[in-house]
């Protein structure tokens, strides 16, 4: 493993998987030069604006625009009445509406846009709008949005015909494997408690926006820094009535996406706006507006687990409600997908997960990183730890003794999942970097927490490459590259397979009017499908090659055979560029190689099929807790991923160490805070904070296990979410070890674990 | 009504953008980020936060680092502002290079803003030590969070030239 | 209504401000004021950016009996001058923790105190101090002490038609040492959720002052000498003056949580300042 990144001339020809080789596009990006959404210029642009109002949940009584409609340069005032056709969208519920109709349901939405030739008058105008309304009694948190005379966030036409449309219920999972009454009484030791984690903001440094503009007289052009182009294609066309060719989506590259921009939100509206001015269109968001658009689901849950003297789980519980906000976007799927594996990667005989994506009028909840699985790790990982404390075990002891094998089920009954890993390595390695075993200091606590996430579990991935007369290559895939580099890879893939120099490959994505089908850059799924989808097009090139290398040389096809970068022959091996120039002669020409890579999923399983293989993390973390002040300083914090192969040990690095700081938000400092109407209180970067430099473990550190053993190119798995599924049990269960008492409420700020520390005195003082 | 048009009056501003002299028109409130990135042509600098706490918008000023973000574009008349294009004029600088070889760079958003950050830190404090290195460039946000990376890359760049000079 | 004023002189921006009356802003640094900018885009304010002026005082001048500190001094230069570092440590390390090495580049100390949020992080050492601060308009220039100048949160001595033109540190006595503690939500830059400056005279004499607990910054003088080496003398003074804290809940910390911190960042203030390497001649 290479500890640097090496430029392109550096490396082997033949041998750039496995190097770390530098970014694509990074050039780009360290000198300014990348063009993210809000660096885009078009003609003759008009700029949008919205208008909102300072409630969570409000009747709209009326619109007053007449102050706006004076000032000079106004294109078009739209609000929900001027669109009385307008269907709903959404991916698996359509119920998010262009425009706030009638109601606003979460601080924020949008109950006006303006289109003006400047941002300066469109903002102006939205400012001068005056909305009258009357605030409603939201629903905020789970309580109130649980309680039996709750006010509906979706009034149930939203939802025909759904069972549970007369409640703030959106969907429900249930898992269960064993019999807990049965195993019960084998239980020495039951804890049972109930956790929580906030709703975050994924804080992506760009914000976000869209630029819309008329296409093709009767279609549209999108612009959108979207996770999933074909996505939106999709949806665009569904709700403008337009067929796919007449929808072209560009996706320039998100400046940040972590899941949080995956789904359309304002696309639909501005594509609208863009074919009703006949003018391209212009939103560029705030940060305060990105928070919004986009947050982590919160999470409460409830667990109960039982577990024999010598520590063995033997059986676990757990009622798990995921607060997702406003309207479904995918939250029901993180419900499901979360909770799936919320008894984590255990030998456990019996368990039940019950689990409910719960409406509120908060900003609809959509992916992040972990998508749900942190969520329920959080309970699961903190009950194990409350386990090992009452039975006088250690965090790793436990583990150790519950954690499966490689082969072993975690998952059982019907839809049985095992361990596509040998995870013990992972768990063992954490340990080793921590120095688990040696001696503390005062104030000092160490935590060990393992995670996983189940990987994208269907769906089709394309790469078409074309092998150029003079041995360059274009590869088109598209995968959205948000900062994971998964255009590197496709280079390093293509120049092995094909022995096309690295600085000879050129990436095309991000365009659905140039690229092929690609259902989705998220799940950490890229590297294994579309770099299967890639790898599987070279292929098809050198197949290509060699059919027309034995027609024009004469010899027999079945002579020939094919390797990475070469054609053998039966006089030897002949570099595949040198064999695919003879083979197209004079007048030259191309190869065009196709690769289709598609994962069917399994009905009837609650995924729609099992998981192309699972992240497996293990995070071992040591604080020092002020004991005064309750402030955690991180000694030394740990993660090792099961990443079957590292095709670029840097990247790998690069993508493990940013996921383990973002775990870090949510476990000590990040939280969305509402006030009585449901406005967000911190709203913006000064009262939201996520890790600095500074926040970051004094010693950070980064290992991988590689056993080849993933279903990805060269047997790699997906990595990018690893490091951040049991941050914080990790940190949790330092903290725990340092003041004696364990803490069930994320984020851990300074201020909880003084509490903690107080709530603990006045105990013993009592006793 | 025409009260609120009255903000949007222009003025006109002269001032060095990496220096080319450079002129603007803009309202009183546009800031100086704003006006590089809209009026300019100066798009390597990043809005995020736009409140000073992201660095993503970072730029010198006369030679100092500030926050482009808090800065009104009519305050820097006859100022001379260096943006993160100024600073690959002849390719990319050692410290740029060296972020891509650390393996700093994500998604990218905030890399103008924590080069312009480090190559001030360099400049201010070439022998800068990890913790001066982490505490100077805390006022710029990574949400990929390569800060460890971006540690390694400026303590290479310093090294080479401490070793040079 | 945003409308923007660069006078050439001070009296020219002492006219201006006065034409304005309470919509005008004076502009050195801004990075507290844009940021309300941003967010009230149709309040009619008149920005009086006064770094144009050539006949302010300098940004900073040493004298033998202290330092007076002018409109444009940032806090990058404050810290930056030896004497500065030499007789206030406290405001040095307060001045150290605003905000990020950028903004510390812009902002400046007189803004930072007209600003006048409860947290303001320099407000604390600059009682300690017994800083003095010079408010000029078209009437005349008038001297408040420190003491005198927080009102309530945003609201100073400082009128609308008045500009703050200097605040003068007087040098301490030989033997007098002093020390800043704050408390914030992460460990990078972070505006506080408490804040603790503490002072002390060769004889042991404790001066305390808080920000982030009160709507304004607040002072607390001891009433007589202590063992600053004591811990349990420290603490019960520390409990005793800190009864000055009048502090809220709101998004950093809760009510209870900051007066339990208020005492322990006293208390620590005053160890740090008895333990401070007695000042330089």
């Amino acid at each position: 493993m290479s500890g640097h990144g090496k430029p392109d001339d550096q490396i082997t020809l033949g041998s750039a998987v496995g190097e770390s080789v530098l970014r694509y596009g990074g050039a780009d990006r360290v000198s300014g030069a990348q063009q993210y959404l809000s660096d885009l210029e078009f003609p003759d642009t008009a700029h949008v604006a919205f208008t909102t109002i300072e409630s969570g949940c409000a009747q709209i009584n009326s619109i007053d625009t007449s102050a706006a409609e004076q000032l000079p340069g106004i294109v078009a005032i739209v609000s929900a009445d001027d669109l009385p056709n307008a269907k709903r969208f959404g991916i698996s519920h359509q119920d998010r509406p262009l425009l706030a109709t009638d109601t606003v349901n979460f601080h924020g939405e949008p109950v006006v846009a303006v289109v003006a030739e400047s941002t300066e008058i469109a903002r102006l105008a939205a400012d001068l709008i005056e909305v009258d309304f009357t605030p409603l009694p939201g629903v905020y948190d789970l309580d109130s949005a649980l309680a039996d005379d709750a006010r509906l966030v979706q009034e149930p036409d939203v939802r025909p015909g759904d069972p549970l449309n007369h409640s703030n219920v959106l969907e429900t999972a249930e898992y269960a494997w064993g019999d807990v009454a049965a195993d019960e009484p084998s239980a020495h030791v039951i804890v049972e408690d109930t956790y929580n984690f906030p709703m975050v903001n994924h804080f992506t440094i760009e914000p976000g926006g869209v630029i819309a503009r008329p296409y093709e007289e009767t279609g549209v052009e999108v612009h959108s820094p979207i996770q999933h182009p074909f996505l939106l294609q999709r949806i665009l066309a569904s709700i403008h009535d337009l067929p796919l060719n007449k929808v072209r989506v560009v996706a320039p590259d998100p400046g940040g996406g972590f899941g949080g921009k995956q789904t359309p939100r304002y696309e639909p509206l501005m594509a609208h706006l863009a074919m009703r001015t006949q003018r391209t269109c212009r939103l560029v968001l705030s940060l305060e507006e990105n928070f919004q658009l986009m947050r982590r689901s919160g999470c409460r849950i409830h667990a109960r687990t039982g577990f024999a003297a010598d520590g063995s789980i033997v059986f676990h519980q757990m009622d798990v409600d995921f607060h997702i906000g406003a309207y479904a976007d995918v939250a029901p799927r993180i419900m499901a997908k979360g909770s799936y594996v919320g008894a984590g990667p255990y030998r456990i005989p019996s368990v039940t997960v019950d689990a409910r994506a719960v409406l509120t009028n908060t900003t609809p909840s959509c992916a992040f990183r972990g998508f749900g699985a942190p969520q329920v790790g959080w309970a699961t990982e903190s009950q194990i730890d409350a386990g090992a404390r009452a039975l006088g075990m250690d965090g790793l002891e436990i583990r150790r003794k519950n954690l499966v094998d490689a082969g072993e089920a975690f998952i059982r009954g019907d839809h049985e999942a095992t361990a596509d890993g040998h995870w013990h390595e992972s768990l063992e390695k954490a340990a080793e970097l921590l120095e688990w075993d040696t001696p503390k200091p005062p104030n000092r606590g160490r935590g060990i927490a393992v995670g996983i996430k189940p990987g994208a579990t269907s769906g089709l991935s394309q790469s078409l490459v074309r092998l150029l007369y003079d041995g360059s290559a274009i590869v088109y895939a598209g995968t959205s590259d948000m900062g994971q580099g998964a255009r590197t890879l496709w280079k390093q893939i293509l120049s092995d397979e094909l022995g096309v120099a690295l600085e000879q490959i050129t990436i095309i994505s991000g365009d659905t009017e140039s690229v092929p089908f690609d259902l989705q850059t998220s799940a950490s799924r890229s590297t294994v499908f579309m770099g299967g989808a890639v790898l599987m097009a070279c292929e098809d090139i050198r197949r290509r090659v060699l059919e027309l290398y034995a027609e024009v040389t004469d010899v027999d096809p079945d002579t020939l055979d094919h390797r990475p970068g070469t054609i053998m022959t039966p006089a030897g091996t002949v570099p595949l560029v040198e064999a695919a120039q003879t083979a197209l002669g004079k007048l030259r020409g191309e190869f065009v190689g196709q690769g289709t890579n598609r994962l069917r999923g399994k009905s009837g399983h609650p995924l729609g099929g099992d998981a192309a293989f699972y992240e497996f993390n293990a995070t071992a973390i040591e604080v020092e807790v002020d004991p005064d002040t309750g402030e955690v300083l991180l000694v030394r914090h740990a993660t090792v991923g099961d990443v079957g192969k590292e095709l670029n040990p840097i990247q790998v690095r690069s993508q493990d160490e940013g996921a383990a700081i973002m775990g870090l938000g949510h476990s000590l400092m990040e939280q969305v805070m509402l006030d009585d109407n449901g406005c967000i209180r911190n709203l913006g970067a000064l009262d939201y904070r996520i890790p600095t430099y500074n926040d970051v473990a004094v010693d950070m550190l980064s290992a991988s296990i590689e056993n080849e053993d993933g279903p990805g190119p060269y047997g790699c798995k997906g990595i990018s979410e690893g490091a951040l599924l049991c941050t914080a049990g990790a940190v949790g269960a330092a903290v725990a070890d340092a003041i004696g008492v364990p803490i069930r409420d994320l984020p851990l700020t300074a201020e909880r674990i003084w509490k903690a520390m107080q709530a603990r005195d006045s105990a013993t003082a009592d006793n | 009504m025409n009260d609120h048009l009255s903000q949007l009056e222009p003025i006109d501003v002269t001032l060095q953008v990496n220096g080319t002299p450079v002129d603007v028109s803009v309202p009183a409130h546009r800031t100086l980020l704003d006006a590089l990135r809209d009026d300019a042509g100066f798009k390597g600098s990043k809005k995020c936060c736009a409140d000073g706490e992201c660095g993503a918008c970072s730029v010198f000023l006369d030679g100092t680092l500030v926050n482009s973000c808090l800065v009104l574009a009519v305050e820097t008349e006859g100022s001379d502002v260096t943006t993160i294009e100024g600073l690959s004029v002849d390719g990319l600088s050692d410290l740029q290079q060296e972020f891509l070889k650390a393996g700093a760079v994500q998604c990218g958003v905030c890399i103008p803003g924590q080069v312009v950050a480090a190559e001030d830190l360099l400049r201010t404090n070439p022998h800068a030590t990890a913790t001066e290195i982490r505490d100077a460039m805390s006022g710029n946000l990574c949400r990929c969070a390569g800060y460890e990376r971006i540690v390694a890359a400026i303590q290479a760049a310093a090294e080479t030239r401490v070793t040079i000079s | 209504m945003v409308q923007y004023r660069r006078p050439d002189t001070l009296s020219e921006a002492l006219s201006v401000l006065e034409r304005a009356g309470d919509n005008g802003r004076v502009l050195v640094g801004g990075t507290d004021l844009l940021i309300g900018v941003r967010r009230r885009p149709l309040s009619p304010l008149v920005l009086v950016d006064v770094k144009g002026a050539t006949d302010l005082p300098p940004a900073i001048e040493v004298h033998d009996d202290g330092v007076r500190v002018g409109p444009t001094a940032t806090m990058s230069a404050l810290v930056a001058t030896d004497e500065v570092q030499r007789w206030f440590p406290a405001l040095v390390a307060a001045a150290n923790v605003v905000g990020s090495v950028a903004i510390r580049n812009r902002a400046t100390l007189v803004g930072n105190i007209c600003n006048a949020s409860p947290a303001c992080d320099t407000a604390p050492a600059l009682l300690v101090h017994d800083a003095t601060v010079t408010i000029r308009s078209t009437a005349g220039e008038r001297q408040v002490s420190i003491d005198e100048f927080f009102l309530g949160p945003g609201q100073t001595a400082c009128g609308p038609a008045e500009l703050v033109t200097a605040i003068d540190l007087p040098r301490p006595p030989a033997g007098h040492r002093s020390a800043f503690q704050r408390l914030t939500r992460r460990r990078g830059v972070d505006l506080a959720t408490v804040s603790a400056a503490a002072g002390l005279t060769a004889d042991g004499l404790a001066t305390i002052a808080l920000g982030a607990v009160a709507p304004t910054p607040v002072k607390a003088v001891a009433p007589g000498p202590i063992d600053a080496t004591d811990p349990a003398a420290v603490r019960e003074l520390a409990e005793q003056l800190t009864e000055i804290a009048t502090p809220i809940s709101d998004v950093r910390a809760s009510e209870e949580y900051r007066r339990a911190m208020t005492t322990v960042l006293t208390e620590r203030a005053i160890t740090a300042a008895a333990d401070a390497a007695t000042p330089g001649a």
